[in-house]
């Protein structure tokens, strides 16, 4: 779970690394009054959990009072990447001489944390890794002993800074790397961290996941993932203990797992949209496919549902009554249908049959969905 | 032949006596599966299907001589759960549970590598040698024995692939369940290897899907070392960029985890990509002509 800049900025100042003065708002009168104790010049930043927002005017400098309160009342106006702007962060702004990247996150298939500093930071790290790799300095840290003050020093002196200046940053590496083990992140990051004017380096930018199964251990961070779910539809899909993710299409899809659910989104696709991705997991009862029936169908435009259950650990056939209640309940005027394979997968059949479930018996997916596709041309 | 489990293989099932540890208890004896012990810390003395039950790994190896554990334990109990495995000299560990925080899994890799311990998951939906043994949740009607190795990130895909190639006569040496989620204990590449070096096994199906860099690694492993031949399928060509499906490793960020991505990295190592799960399927079947 993504945390907002200012939360990871606070966490990076509990443990030590230099951030710039901050307050965080959600009028422009406050923005007005935070600035006015800040000193002029600041910068107003809007607080969304997404990228690109300095491209989006999310980001602006301000020299007056007057001006924070213009700047602020527009950026919480707006929405960037379609998420509206309810808070702002009011900063001291600084003269940044030179930009540096700092990061730590997972190497996936090394199976362990890695440290990555470039003396290229700024907004176009990604593009400086491509065209300039040797600016970037990388290293895989084992994990049961952490990375050492001396190993961070390592690579300071690898990105080429003098004596004083590799010192001074590898303890600020060193620090970023304490807090990503600290809160259970996948990502922290500062970017840029900036050499200023003064002869001070501040962290200009925060940047930190934090591992959603690990936040039962973090109640200090006081937040839950679910408050973080911008759809109503995909809060509900939290709520009943299933993953529905919101798409733009007509075809909803009901999965009795998250691999075989993107199998059949791909399959979908072919033709027409998948409406939304759900995933039962492995906890299926009458009432959860009731509410998962109720969910899916809540989407408006659909044109049709196509259910995929594989019945191994799950118990389909009890499932399946909790789908046909549903139906008898509250009749679709849309074609169901459901390919059901796996433990009990005759009597799943039959009580879907009865229910007024299209059931189709082909054994692979694909073949299952062009009775949909069929269905769906017929009525165009 | 198969890898890592067969038959004879002693099993031991930790978090037996809770209500998924029980059920799949029934399920692997029935298929075969040579289950020894169980451990549930507290229940020591009790029995779950005619099974002794164990307060500890280390009593549970040295009365019945367990090899191989699967864990239906608590996410937040499975750190804890794994170093005492490991440090009790068992030597396949296989984690069925979701939601293990990624640093505990990290951390439980670390200790295994120092020890020379194989384990599969976090998130892994076991591993079954069919007409053998099977270890985890993977239902053993959808699995019927053969020569080809199948890898596979999720449980549900696997089991897709499966039944498609039993439809089509094709049986399994050994599937493998990796596990979905962003640090799996044992990459691809090292399961890869194995199934290179299994004489029971002519061809190797990998079944991925978006998100991470596993096969893109496996792609230049591939390229180098392995002699026998790979088809891939990559799950999620229409998963849109930042949302994630489910699995917590399934996730698209930027370049980073696209199918696109992973589809060229095995092109360039020579191996046929399948887009969808029924040419799979057809692309064996050319391989083996």
């Amino acid at each position: 779970m993504r945390l907002y800049e200012f939360e990871a900025a606070d966490l990076f100042r509990q443990e030590g690394i230099p951030v710039p003065d901050f307050v965080v708002v959600d009028s422009p009168g406050e923005a007005r009054k935070a600035a006015e104790k800040i000193g002029f010049p600041v910068v107003v930043k809007a607080q969304v959990l997404t990228g690109g927002r300095g491209l989006a005017g999310g980001v602006q400098t301000a020299d007056s009072p007057q001006q924070t309160e213009e700047i602020a009342g527009q950026i919480l106006k707006s929405a960037i990447k379609g998420l509206p702007v309810d808070k702002i962060m009011v900063v001291k702004k600084a003269d940044a001489t030179r930009e540096f990247y700092l990061g730590v996150t997972i190497d996936g298939v090394a199976g362990s944390p890695i440290v990555i500093m470039s003396t290229a930071g700024g907004v176009a790290i990604e593009e400086t890794a491509r065209t300039h790799p040797e600016t970037i300095v990388s290293n895989q840290v084992p994990i049961l002993s952490g990375l050492s003050m001396s190993e961070a020093e390592k690579m300071t002196r690898k990105a080429g800074l003098d004596d004083a200046e590799s010192s001074r940053i590898a303890a600020i590496l060193h620090k970023l790397y304490n807090a990503f083990r600290k809160y259970d992140a996948t990502i922290a990051e500062i970017n840029p961290l900036v050499y200023t004017a003064k002869g001070d380096y501040l962290a200009l930018d925060a940047k930190m996941d934090i591992d959603d199964s690990a936040l039962f251990r973090h109640p200090e961070l006081k937040i839950s993932a679910e408050d973080r779910v911008a759809s109503p539809l995909e809060k509900k899909g939290r709520q009943i203990g299933v993953t529905y993710v919101e798409l733009d299409g007509e075809v909803g899809i009901i999965s009795t797992g998250a691999g075989l659910g993107m199998a059949t989104m791909d399959i979908v696709g072919q033709r027409y949209r998948p409406a939304n991705f759900l995933e039962t997991g492995g906890g299926i009862s009458e009432e959860l496919l009731y509410r998962v029936m109720e969910l899916v169908l809540q989407k408006k435009g659909l044109k049709a549902v196509f259910i995929n259950l594989l019945g191994g650990i799950n118990p389909i056939h009890e499932g399946a009554q909790g789908i046909v209640r549903f139906l008898k309940e509250h009749p679709p005027d849309i074609p169901i249908f459901a390919r059901v394979m796996g433990n009990r997968q005759e009597e799943t059949r039959q009580t879907l049959r009865e229910g007024g479930v299209e059931v189709v018996t082909d054994v692979a997916t694909e073949k299952c969905m062009e009775h949909l596709f069929r269905r769906l041309e017929k009525t165009r | 032949m198969s890898i890592l489990l067969n038959g004879e293989t002693r099993v031991l099932v930790q978090g037996i006596t809770g209500r998924v540890g029980q059920a799949q208890t029934k399920w692997m004896l029935e298929y075969g599966t040579n289950i020894v012990a169980g451990v549930t810390p507290g229940k020591g003395g009790e029995e779950v299907e005619g099974v002794p039950v164990y307060n500890s790994v280390a009593q549970a190896v040295a009365e019945r001589g367990a090899e191989a554990s699967v864990f239906f334990v608590p996410p937040a109990a499975v750190r804890d759960a794994a170093l005492e495995t490991i440090d009790a000299g068992v030597s396949l560990i296989v984690v069925v549970t979701e939601h293990v925080p990624v640093h505990d899994a990290m951390e439980i890799k670390a200790r295994a590598a120092k020890r020379g311990t194989l384990l599969l998951g976090p998130t892994s939906p076991g591993i079954i040698t069919p007409g053998e043994a099977k270890m985890g949740i993977m239902p053993g009607n959808m699995f019927q024995p053969g020569r080809i190795g199948v890898i596979s990130r999720s449980g549900t895909l696997a089991y897709e692939i499966c039944v498609d190639l039993a439809a089509a006569g094709l049986g399994q040496s050994t599937a493998v369940g990796m596990g979905a989620d962003p640090a799996p204990f044992t990459s691809l590449s090292e399961l890869l290897r194995l199934f290179d070096a299994d004489p029971g096994t002519d061809l190797v199906i990998t079944v991925g899907e978006v998100g991470g860099t596993q096969e893109e690694n496996a792609a230049r492993f591939i390229t180098d070392h392995m002699k026998k031949t790979v088809v891939a399928y990559v799950a999620g060509h229409s998963v849109p960029e930042g949302k994630r499906m489910g699995h917590t490793g399934a996730i698209v960020q930027g370049e980073m985890g696209t199918t696109r991505s992973k589809i060229s990295a095995f092109q360039k190592a020579g191996v046929d990509v399948a887009m969808y799960p029924v040419d799979v399927v057809k692309l064996v079947s050319k391989k083996l002509g």
